[in-house]
């Protein structure tokens, strides 16, 4: 395992056709560690995380500006693939997207694409165990994705996602669709996964981020004069400091509920 | 099904075990804070008045790490209560070893006088009786035993009754102020005494905050309770009519 040169961001700004969503973001990411990026609906942390791997080429009308450099080299200079991109940069989304197709196929089907042919079997079954999925399906490989719970789908779609070995985890709200325990689950997993994994969590639920992250984002939505709304990072620190003793008013008016 | 949130309870653990080691730390300093005192050693008394920026700095530690698990984790129930015991805790240990420093501190006014035989030994058996509440306390809190935590009031006064002696004691051996010139040692002796007092209080204190960790009840919920009765029993009583609310015959 190397310890990966950070996501390193300068002036980062994303439109969606004439509006301005996400505006002049700088910060780097640090590599092994979990990073939560936390703010009001509407501040562009899903876009920002989706600009990570390049998720946002994918929308129509989306252009991004600025720089980001992934181990040291720049992510949408021209003639880079973005398929490559995301296959060294994995995302877990919101809603728990298992393919219908078996537990067994959603986990081979990253491989498969990438041309692997040989020691399937090893890959689906290391990446159930890191998902923590392995012991509640290893019986059942040949049942559908589809048949699980909620938050077992959610770990398939992340043995998915290490199937094919990436370096970082974008997660996109990954537990808003799940219960307590589930989410519980996800959390641990994630600590667990951080020795390997760089991780990005979206999160709505700052408890989540506090719970879980080493270094927190805090995004907000500024109103321009025209009523135009458009993302901004307010302050970016150790998770520990973020919670306790934020150096920005907007975060902690935020963090302690007084936000508004 | 695997445990939960392991290492959110394992920092728990962590900061439990830091609490036991600063309960050690106090209950080690009492006696040599006595021997000190009672040979008068002050190169000994100088190296324990050192040793309270240890027992400082594991207070700090421990807060901290209670600080942080209460902004990012939202402890609940019997974690939340760990937590909460664990801050109170560290708050009556870190002022016991500051006792101890003030018995250190009286060890070196007092350097010189020869202490009364009687008074000496009430001193001993004063330390050893706080010794013996410190170690019951922090044994209840390490095994989470609630019976012990409770009982540690009632083995208070013992040193309770010691300390009266020891007062008396002291008016006794005293009592021929030789012009007033006895007067600060016997001050001083008086309040060697109740430093060993008030660490006794701080060990009933450890005991009581074991019992809410263990069982969510404070020692103060009965006199809570009584105070309550009181507030209404007093607004269903009628009116005392010698207490009414007409004007005072005029005194002539």
């Amino acid at each position: 395992m190397s310890l990966l040169p950070p996501f390193s961001i300068s002036d980062l700004s994303v439109r969606y056709g004439t509006r301005l969503a996400v505006h002049n973001v700088n910060l780097d990411i640090e590599p092994n560690r979990i990073t939560a990026v936390i703010g009001p609906s509407g501040c562009g942390k899903s876009t920002f995380l989706r600009c990570l791997n390049r998720m946002n080429d994918l929308v129509p009308g989306a252009v991004v500006s600025g720089k980001i450099f992934y181990q040291g080299e720049d992510m949408y200079a021209q003639g880079v693939d973005a398929a490559a991109v995301r296959h060294k940069i994995g995302m877990v989304f919101q809603k728990p997207n298992p393919f219908p197709k078996s537990i067994y196929d959603n986990v081979a089907y990253g491989p498969k694409l990438h041309g692997k042919r040989k020691g399937l079997d090893d890959v689906v079954e290391q990446a159930l165990t890191r998902a923590a999925l392995w012991d509640e399906v290893k019986d059942k490989l040949k049942s559908s994705g589809m048949s699980l719970s909620g938050g077992q789908q959610q770990r398939l779609c992340i043995a998915r996602a290490l199937a094919v070995e990436p370096s970082v985890l974008l997660m996109d709200e990954p537990c808003s669709s799940l219960d307590p325990i589930a989410t519980a689950r996800i959390e641990e997993l994630m600590a667990e996964l951080r020795e390997q994994v760089t991780i990005v969590i979206v999160t709505h639920n700052m408890q989540q981020a506090a719970r879980t992250s080493d270094t927190t984002a805090f995004f907000t939505v500024e109103v321009g004069e025209e009523g135009q709304r458009t993302g901004t990072l307010v302050e970016l620190g150790e998770t520990k400091t973020m919670f306790s003793t934020p150096s920005d008013s907007r975060t902690l008016n935020y963090i302690t509920g007084r936000f508004g | 099904m695997s445990e939960l949130r392991k290492a959110f309870h394992e920092e728990l653990d962590s900061v439990r075990a830091s609490v036991i080691r600063l309960g050690a730390m106090v209950t080690e300093l009492i006696p040599r804070g006595t021997a000190s005192l009672l040979d008068a050693d002050i190169e000994a008394t100088a190296r324990i008045l050192a040793s309270d920026d240890d027992v400082d700095s594991l207070s700090l530690e421990i807060e901290d790490r209670c600080y942080e698990l209460l902004a990012r984790q939202q402890p609940m129930a019997a974690d939340l209560r760990s937590i909460m015991t664990a801050i109170r805790l560290t708050g009556d240990l870190e002022r016991s070893a500051d006792l101890v420093m003030n018995i250190s501190k009286a060890t070196r006014r007092l350097h010189g006088l020869t202490i009364d035989p009687k008074l000496r030994g009430l001193i001993a058996r004063m330390s050893e009786q706080a010794q013996h509440l410190f170690i019951s306390a922090i044994d209840a809190y390490a095994d989470g035993n609630a019976d012990l935590g409770a009982a540690i009031d009632d083995m208070d006064s013992r040193l309770d009754e010691l300390h009266a002696e020891y007062i008396r004691t002291i008016f006794a051996v005293y009592s021929q102020l030789n012009g007033g010139s006895d007067l600060p040692a016997a001050v001083q002796l008086a309040l060697v005494g109740r430093y060993y007092e008030r660490l006794g209080d701080h060990a009933v204190n450890v005991g009581e905050h074991t019992v809410f960790m263990v069982t969510a009840v404070r020692a103060e919920h009965l006199g809570a309770e009584r105070a309550m009765r009181r507030a209404v029993n007093a607004s269903t009583t009628p009116a005392d009519p010698t207490n009414s609310s007409s004007p005072p015959p005029a005194e002539s």
